[in-house]
């Protein structure tokens, strides 16, 4: 896989799942949603480890 | 600590004789710079220049983190003077680190000052015994490391140092984000993360901004386990024992933020058939003492804990527990609808001050259950 130089996969994927996390939360703490343990731990595990894939399927950070 | 400032390696090596630039293999990465002190950029001290060049990161973020975290407690400012102290500068001229009596003192005041600001408690007990000789340690094994005059050991010395310095900031963060998300400022913290989203889709196109994964984790994590748990310290704190004398005020119930929360019904004449009694708290452990005759049903909502309602104990996460009991027309009954975050909810016959599951069949003996004001019931 190329990757255009100076874009990094990882922190898109990274930020992605960091976005729909803090979306989850946000609607948690406005009371749209009730996040229970029961979601909130398979939620947060997949994220870490959705970022931990990101990471580790890209590589180290390239610089154009 | 390293004495003579590391100057990185200048790019323009010379190219090697007759060889051309289009069989020469690629170029290794040229060595991260060592962390210094920047005198050339510098605002104040140059410190986030030095962390931003070693780290590569914009040193403009390094200052605004050190601005936020210095609304956390003060954690920003000092991180900033430790950074300030410890770090040698990278300019030849500038004369060499030394430490010295008052260099020594500050460093050791700043992490007096940081470990107080962490555990405020904790500082002033019995234990400060400890940390002084913790302290006298640390800094004997840094001088003796420093005096062998191995560079890389004391190289590796700063660099625990600073991570000393970066996890208790770290923790300081997490603290803060879990405090400030269970004291109402849920929103802005989880503001907060998706802008480390936004920052981190942004970066991915300008080289990447994987650094900003450290942070949005940082925040998620103490705000998810708020989330979870619908902590909500808002309100009182502390240990309060409410006495209720009449019907009304039992119904209003109460509400805490966190503590010990003591409801004693002795004191009043209920009436037959059921009251409600609401109790609400964030943390803590709620304790409800109820006379001879009078029968107890517990409804409770508990997101992190546990409940001994006089007759079962039940623990875990999202407890949602209703009495299903039928009580028989005329019983003198209350009946507790508890919302605990996190804790533990106690029905008895009697205040207990043993503290937490593990502990409560210490002092169980004796007394009537409030259960059994519920005999014959189905």
């Amino acid at each position: 896989m190329t990757a255009r130089p100076g874009f990094d996969p990882a922190s898109l994927v990274s930020g992605v799942i960091v976005i729909v996390l803090g979306l989850v939360l946000l609607l948690d703490q406005a009371d749209v949603l009730d996040v229970r343990w029961d979601y909130m731990l398979p939620l947060l595990l997949a994220a870490a480890g959705g970022i931990l894939l990101a990471c580790g399927l890209t590589g180290p950070r390239r610089r154009g | 600590m390293p004495d003579e400032p590391d100057i990185p390696e200048s790019p323009d090596t010379p190219p090697s004789p007759g060889g051309g630039d289009e069989s020469r293999p690629a170029e290794p990465q040229p060595p991260r710079p060592r962390l210094t002190r920047s005198s050339t950029d510098s605002l104040i001290g140059g410190v986030a220049g030095g962390i931003g060049r070693h780290l590569n990161v914009d040193p403009l973020a390094i200052r605004i983190t050190f601005v936020i975290l210095s609304f956390a407690g003060g954690l920003g400012v000092l991180a900033y003077l430790a950074c300030l102290v410890l770090l040698p500068s990278d300019d030849p001229d500038a004369e060499p680190l030394q430490w010295g009596l008052w260099r020594t003192l500050g460093a050791g005041l700043l992490a007096v000052a940081a470990i107080a600001i962490l555990v405020p408690d904790w500082l002033w007990g019995p234990e400060l015994g400890i940390l002084l000789i913790a302290g006298v340690i640390l800094y004997v094994l840094i001088r003796v490391v420093r005096d062998d005059g191995a560079s890389h050991i004391s190289g590796m010395a700063a660099r625990i140092a600073i991570g000393i310095v970066l996890l208790a900031v770290s923790v300081g963060g997490f603290v803060a984000a879990a405090a400030g998300s269970a004291l109402g400022g849920g929103i802005a913290v989880a503001g907060l993360v998706i802008a480390c989203g936004v920052g981190l889709v942004g970066g991915a196109f300008r080289g990447g901004a994987r650094w900003l994964i450290g942070p949005a984790l940082l925040l998620s994590l103490p705000l998810a386990a708020v989330a979870a748990t619908d902590l909500d310290l808002r309100g009182t704190w502390g240990d309060r024992t409410y006495t209720p004398t009449t019907v009304q005020e039992l119904e209003r119930g109460y509400d805490m933020g966190a503590g010990s929360m003591r409801v004693d019904l002795r004191d009043v004449d209920l009436p037959p058939g059921s009251t409600t009694l609401p109790l609400e708290l964030g943390a803590g452990e709620i304790q409800v003492l109820v006379p001879p005759g009078v029968c107890v049903l517990t409804d409770a909502r508990v997101r992190m804990g546990a409940v001994d309602d006089g007759r079962d104990e039940e623990g875990g996460v999202d407890l949602d527990i209703t009495d299903p009991r039928v009580v028989a027309p005329g019983t003198r009954t209350v009946r507790l609808d508890v919302d605990l975050g996190l804790g533990a909810v106690r029905v008895g016959d009697r205040f207990r001050d043993s503290h937490g599951p593990g502990e409560w069949h210490l002092d169980d003996a004796g007394g009537p259950s409030p259960a059994a004001a519920c005999a014959g019931t189905p």
